[in-house]
Order: structure tokens, then sequence, then C-alpha cells
């Protein structure tokens, strides 16, 4: 049960085409398993569409259909593959939601669908990393992130956003718990200290645009260590 | 042409290739897809470019249209926006690769709605638009059209980011209202 979902300006941007690359990943692994995002995603896609038949028209050449038509024909003697049932966005059944952790299928391209085989980096006691080979905006990262149990993430604020889906596990802040498939937005001015709160590590998915600034000496020596 | 035409046309050209549904198609949504592109910042012949290619893709996904899940200019537009990212925005490309969106489960398949509700959404919610704020319309086309995100959003119009979020809120927010009560 998804208990966090996207913000209303997120959905819009994500179906406007203009989020960052980084952040829409993010949100296409949220709407992998929430179909109730996804039913937005489509309202706002409505008003794509709405915008489409508004705009005014501007004239095309007289030979574009043409030129079209003999794309189609070329095409047609290379038929597309039918679709297999591979493609399985929102299916819930899918057992690696079930038994706890998720691993949305834009990640599994990358990553394979394994979090124990993924390289991860040590980047202070109780945090483990892996950036992700997301072609990002300039600033962003995007990467995965594992808490040890009882880790608790060092207070910090937000120069940027970070948008956090996760993966296995939790983590609880000021704001709640947030469980598998649950996401949080944590906005510019936001200010809190995330902690993986059962038994087993807590992976997520955290794409940031810009580096977080730590509270205390001994954090911020941290950082530039932990680089993030 | 109205907006079940449109939708007829689309299913004509998905299940047998309809020729003539396709010239309608063409002549409806090219010069608008062309202004589309144009406002993104294209030159007249890229956006040229891109309806090409937009209208061969339609061509080939038009069998995975389902009229009771999308209005053909919500379709259309997914098509558009996808072929946009692939072309100008290369770095997005491989989250929005996925085009069959509607083909997929995402849109659950329990939802009582029919056709005739999808095409009337589109024009409530163009009439909705217009009677937005102007200063969160502008944001809503800004993002649509320009491709901006809400950073560039905030830079160009000299406002906070956290403005720019909060009219995206409210302006989503009414609209969705609006649509809420078509489908209730
Ligand atoms: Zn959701
Ligand atoms: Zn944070």
């Amino acid at each position: 049960m998804i208990h966090h979902h996207l913000s209303d300006e997120m959905i819009l941007a994500y179906a406007a085409g203009s989020l960052s690359a980084g952040q829409a990943m993010v949100v296409a692994c949220h709407l992998d398993i929430c179909p109730a995002c996804a039913a937005r995603v489509a309202e706002a896609e409505v008003i794509g569409g709405a915008l489409i038949a508004d705009v005014e028209e501007t004239a095309v050449s007289d030979d574009l259909f043409n030129q079209i038509l003999v794309d189609v024909d070329e095409a047609q003697s290379f038929p597309e593959p039918e679709r297999t049932g591979a493609s399985a966005s929102g299916d819930l059944s899918s057992s690696s939601y079930l038994d706890g952790r998720y691993v949305p299928r834009l990640l599994a391209n990358m990553i394979g669908d394994d979090f124990a085989a993924v390289r991860w980096r040590t980047v202070g006691p109780g945090i483990r990393q892996f950036v992700l080979p997301v072609p990002s905006s300039e600033g962003e990262k995007v990467r995965l992130l594992k808490l040890s149990p009882g880790f608790v993430t060092p207070d910090h604020s937000h120069h940027g956003s970070e948008l956090t889906l996760v993966l296995k596990g939790s983590f609880s802040d000021d704001t709640g718990r947030y469980r598998v498939g649950d996401i949080q937005d944590a906005e510019e001015d936001m200010h809190h200290q995330p902690m993986a709160d059962t038994e087993e590590d807590c992976i997520c998915l955290v794409c940031t645009d810009a580096p977080l600034e730590f509270k205390g000496v001994i954090t911020r020596l941290l950082q530039p260590i932990i680089g993030i | 042409m109205t907006a079940g035409q449109l939708s007829a046309m689309l299913v004509a050209l998905g299940e047998h290739h309809d020729r003539g549904a396709f010239r309608q198609l063409f002549d409806h949504f090219a010069p608008r897809l062309k202004s589309f592109y144009l406002k993104a910042g294209t030159n007249p012949q890229m956006a040229e470019e891109l309806v090409q290619e937009t209208f061969t893709q339609i061509w080939r996904k038009a069998h995975l249209y389902r009229p009771d899940k999308a209005a053909a200019s919500t379709w259309i537009f997914t098509i558009a926006r996808n072929q946009r990212i692939d072309r100008l925005r290369s770095e997005k490309s491989f989250v929005y690769k996925d085009e069959d969106f509607f083909a997929s489960k995402l849109v659950s398949d329990e939802e009582q709605t029919t056709e005739v509700h999808r095409n009337e959404l589109v024009e409530r919610v163009s009439k909705a638009m217009a009677l937005l704020p102007s200063n969160q319309a502008e944001i809503v086309s800004m993002a649509f059209y320009d491709e901006a995100t809400h950073a560039e959003i905030a830079q160009k119009l000299s406002l906070p980011l956290g403005t720019v979020k909060s009219r995206m809120r409210l302006a989503f927010g009414r609209l969705r209202n609006i649509l809420s009560e078509v489908e209730a």
C-alpha cells in the first residue's frame, strides 16, 4: 500500500515532458507501481492534448504527407514485432514487489533485478551508494542509497530538491514513514533527518539537483567524503 | 472535425491502416503539431521533420490506441511529446520511450469511462484553461510548449521556484476538479 504520492506539480511536469532526466526517472519508477498517480498523469496528458487541439495552425509543406507515405511504406516492409507481455507496467502482482523490494523496469535495465549484485560503494559507516549512469542535467545526481538498519542520515537541509523513492525497507523522518513504493519530495527549504527504521537495509532511489547542506561540524567534515 | 470523428479515424487507422483516415488526421493535426514544435524553439524545417516522424509513429502505433482510454488529441500529444524528447532532449528519452503508455495497465481497466467522456474531458479542459488566472495558465503552457523545467520557468519569469510550483499545483488542482466533475 502506497501512502506517499507525487505532488500535482510533479505529475504535471512529467506529463509535459519538462522534468529533468533524473527526476523523470524517479517519477517513472513510481508510476510503474502506482496506478493512482498513473491515472493522474493520464489526466495531465489531457491538458497536453487540449493545448494541441487549441493551438493555432501553421501551414505545412505541400509534399509532407507524401513523404510520410513513403516512410510508412518502407516501415511496412519491416513490420514491428508484436509486443510480448514483457512490459509489465503497473503489474502489482510482480513477485519482486510482493517480497518487500521493488526493482522498477527502468532501473532493472541498468542494474539487473538484484540489489545484492549492485557494486555498492561505502560512503560512511552505515551508508552505501551506487551512482547510476543516468545522463542527467547539470548538478543533478541519481543514485541508489543503501542505509543500514537504524542508520540516521546526518541532519541536513536542501539547496535544491531531493526526490526519493523507497525500493526496499523503510525510513522515517519528521514528515512520516516511507515504505516500499512511497515517494518523498523534499523541497528546497526542507530540513530533515531520515532514519532507516526496521531490521533490514533501506534502499532508495534518490535524485538530487544540488549538494545537501549538513548541520554540525562532524558531518560537515564528513561531507566531502560522503559526497552527498 | 469533432473529437469523436478524430477518435474514429484513429481507430480505423489502427484496424486496417486506412489511408483516407490517415490523411484526415494529418490535415487536422499536422499544422497544429508544427506550431507545437515551433513553440519549443525548433526552426521550421526541423518542426516539419518532427511532424513527419510523429505521423510515422502514429501510423505504426495506431493499433495501440484505445478510444475509451484517451481522446485522439491526448494520445497524439503523448506521441508528439515523446518524439520531441527523442530529438531535442535525448538525455530524457530513455525514460519516455515506453510509448504504448495507454496500452499498458496503468489506466485501470475497471474504470467505467466511455469514449464520449474522454472527448468531453478534452473540451472541458480547453474551456477551463481559458478561465485560469493568466499567471497560472502561463506556467502550464510554458511547461507543455516550451518544455521548460520548474527551475527554468522560475528563472525566465524571475520568480522563486516555490511560486512556480505552487502556481502549477493550483492550476492542475483546478483542472482536475473539472475533470472529476465530468467523470463522476
Ligand atoms: Zn502514487
Ligand atoms: Zn534530504
